[in-house]
């Protein structure tokens, strides 16, 4: 029995960085409705930590081919862990939402760099250091987050999707997310600097609609206690988590990608779900008097619904309604039959 | 075959590649009307209509009921109003309504169409509403029908009535072109001598039509709110 303590007291020292999301309660918004922008700097079903606005780059909304900033008076936080932005949604459309914070440091000694490095799926950093013999050196790091995520409002599906918001690291999907139905796949390519990301690694992962928590069969027990938790990827707080298994959480659950020389990854959307996407981009720095190494964090998010769901439900006398072609061929045929039918009778 | 019916069936499918060409995308017309300012507005505008079936079925049914040109013209001109009434005042008063609730009042019009063509009221022994009233009544349903379809578009800042003015030039532009062919294949099938067979299957479609479109449009109705 001690012993099975011992382990869990060990799996839960385990240690995990902070991702940073924008989340929102639903994707798919009514024109006009208020809604309500979350950052969530932890993982993507418990954040951990506020993001303090002076450390926000940017924080801007796209719609309709406008840029607007977000007001930084306001963002508000709703209590110690989630900073928060009200709003009004506004006319129909696709909008694009992006947050991109400053660059800051942290030291890590060599088993809990390593141990991020493993649990957040930076794994090329980790076999390089392998390869190189240094898994023994203490790591001063450089961090920098640029999330974005993308709403539907209304029924009207406009192009802002695809902006490349100009942040050191980003997701720009290569189609319209909600254009996209459980069961498909959409292209996202990841851009450096504004040039395509070749080998990198990303996770995507999605919770399904309705749940609380799902990737896939198990679930997540998050357990917070000071005296456990060593380093976070955002100051002042810590974090690690458990599974129920006493297995130690990681933050590469889901699929797991790798971008080809267009920087083009290809993500399954197997159910309907919020959708989100993270990557981490790090190098090894030799010139710098303080820093060992330098990563940009990067996630995006969005909404999957089902192909003829309510909230995918387009209507017009084009859009979802049948094609054309198929009504007129249809009318001149069933014209067709009441004319032969009609002109026997007479 | 006689030659009025092959020429009639040759207008028929040549119009057919054209409709289907017509047919716009929601999505390709909200960046048309976000990048091609107001002559945008006329293109979707015409487009809107060649496009909506809705309307084409029941002007057809409309011309299909009228023998003479001048006939035709006035009661087009008092559809024209009706929808220019609600087109514009409604979108620039900002009144809207659920799409599908319209779109089934748009569709029991062609139902009504059909169904006074064939002789229905006679048939069942009343009185025909007066057609002129009728179609001033069904020109302004399918005009809120026209604003709602607009209403759903971000129509940006700036020259609103502009904007709204250039779509309802655009439907008009549209409901002439649409008008072209239909008058052309209605007054070529009266020379035929099975023109009641033709009259009666056309009527009895736009019958069938009318309540296969409102089935539908509650249908969504339900299912999409």
């Amino acid at each position: 029995m001690r012993r099975q303590h011992f382990f869990l007291l060990l799996a839960l020292v385990v240690l995990c960085s902070h991702d940073l999301y924008i989340k929102m309660e639903s994707y798919f918004l009514e024109p006009n409705q208020q809604a309500t922008l979350q950052l969530y700097n932890g993982t993507f079903e418990k954040s951990e930590n506020t993001i303090t606005r002076d450390r926000m780059l940017d924080a801007s909304i796209t719609a309709h081919g406008k840029k607007v900033a977000i007001d930084p008076a306001q963002w508000e936080d709703q209590d110690s862990t989630i900073t928060k932005v009200t709003f009004q949604a506004r006319k129909a459309g696709t909008y694009l939402a992006g947050v991109s914070t400053k660059a800051r440091n942290i030291e890590l000694t060599a088993k809990k760099f390593n141990d991020y490095l493993k649990h957040d799926g930076v794994l090329d950093i980790l076999q390089q250091r392998e390869k190189d013999n240094l898994l023994d050196q203490d790591a001063v790091e450089s961090y920098e987050k640029h999330v974005k995520a993308i709403y539907q409002v209304g029924d009207v599906k406009t192009t802002d999707w695809n902006t490349a918001l100009g942040y050191p690291i980003e997701f720009v999907p290569q189609a319209n997310p909600y254009e996209k139905y459980s069961g498909e796949s959409i292209t996202v390519q990841l851009l450096l600097d504004g040039k395509p990301l070749p080998n990198q690694l990303v996770y995507a992962d999605y919770i399904k609609n309705n749940d609380t928590h799902s990737h896939g069969d198990h679930s997540h027990e998050h357990k917070h206690d000071n005296k456990k938790h060593t380093h976070s990827h955002d100051s002042e707080h810590q974090h690690s988590h458990k599974s129920n298994s006493g297995e130690a959480h990681t933050h590469t659950n889901g699929q797991q990608l790798r971008s080809n020389d267009q920087g083009l990854v290809t993500v399954n959307l197997p159910e309907e779900g919020v959708y989100y996407l993270r990557t981490i981009y790090m190098v090894n720095v030799a010139d710098h008097n303080e820093l060992t190494h330098r990563s940009k964090w990067a996630t995006l998010t969005f909404e999957v619904s089902h192909k003829h769901g309510s909230d995918t439900h387009t209507h017009d006398h084009d859009g979802d309604e049948f094609p054309m072609w198929i009504f007129v061929l249809g009318s001149l045929v069933i014209i067709g039959i009441l004319f032969f039918v009609f002109r026997k009778k007479n | 075959m006689h030659t009025h019916l092959k020429k009639l069936f040759f207008l028929l499918l040549v119009f057919l590649p054209f409709l289907g060409f017509a047919h716009g995308v929601t999505s390709s017309d909200q960046e048309l009307l976000r990048n091609g300012g107001l002559w945008a507005y006329i293109q979707v505008g015409a487009t809107h209509m060649l496009t909506g079936y809705d309307h084409l079925l029941f002007l057809a049914g409309v011309v299909f009921f009228l023998n003479s040109f001048k006939d035709i013209l006035k009661f087009i001109t008092v559809f024209t109003i009706g929808h220019c009434i609600t087109l514009i005042g409604a979108t620039y008063m900002g009144i809207t309504a659920n799409e599908h609730l319209v779109d089934a009042v748009i569709a029991l019009s062609v139902l009504y169409k059909g169904f006074e063509n064939l002789g229905g009221f006679k048939k069942l022994k009343v009185s025909s509403p007066n057609l002129l009233l009728m179609i001033l009544l069904f020109g302004l349903i399918h005009g809120f029908g026209l604003a709602t379809r607009l209403q759903s578009f971000d129509m940006g800042e700036g020259q609103f009535l502009a904007k709204i003015l250039c779509f309802n030039l655009g439907v008009e532009l549209g409901q002439v072109l649409a008008l072209i062919p239909i008058v052309f294949v209605i007054s070529l099938s009266r020379k035929h001598r099975q023109f009641t067979a033709f009259y009666k299957a056309v009527n009895w479609y736009l019958v069938l039509a009318g309540i296969g479109l409102f089935v539908y449009q509650i249908h969504s109705y339900f299912q999409g709110h």
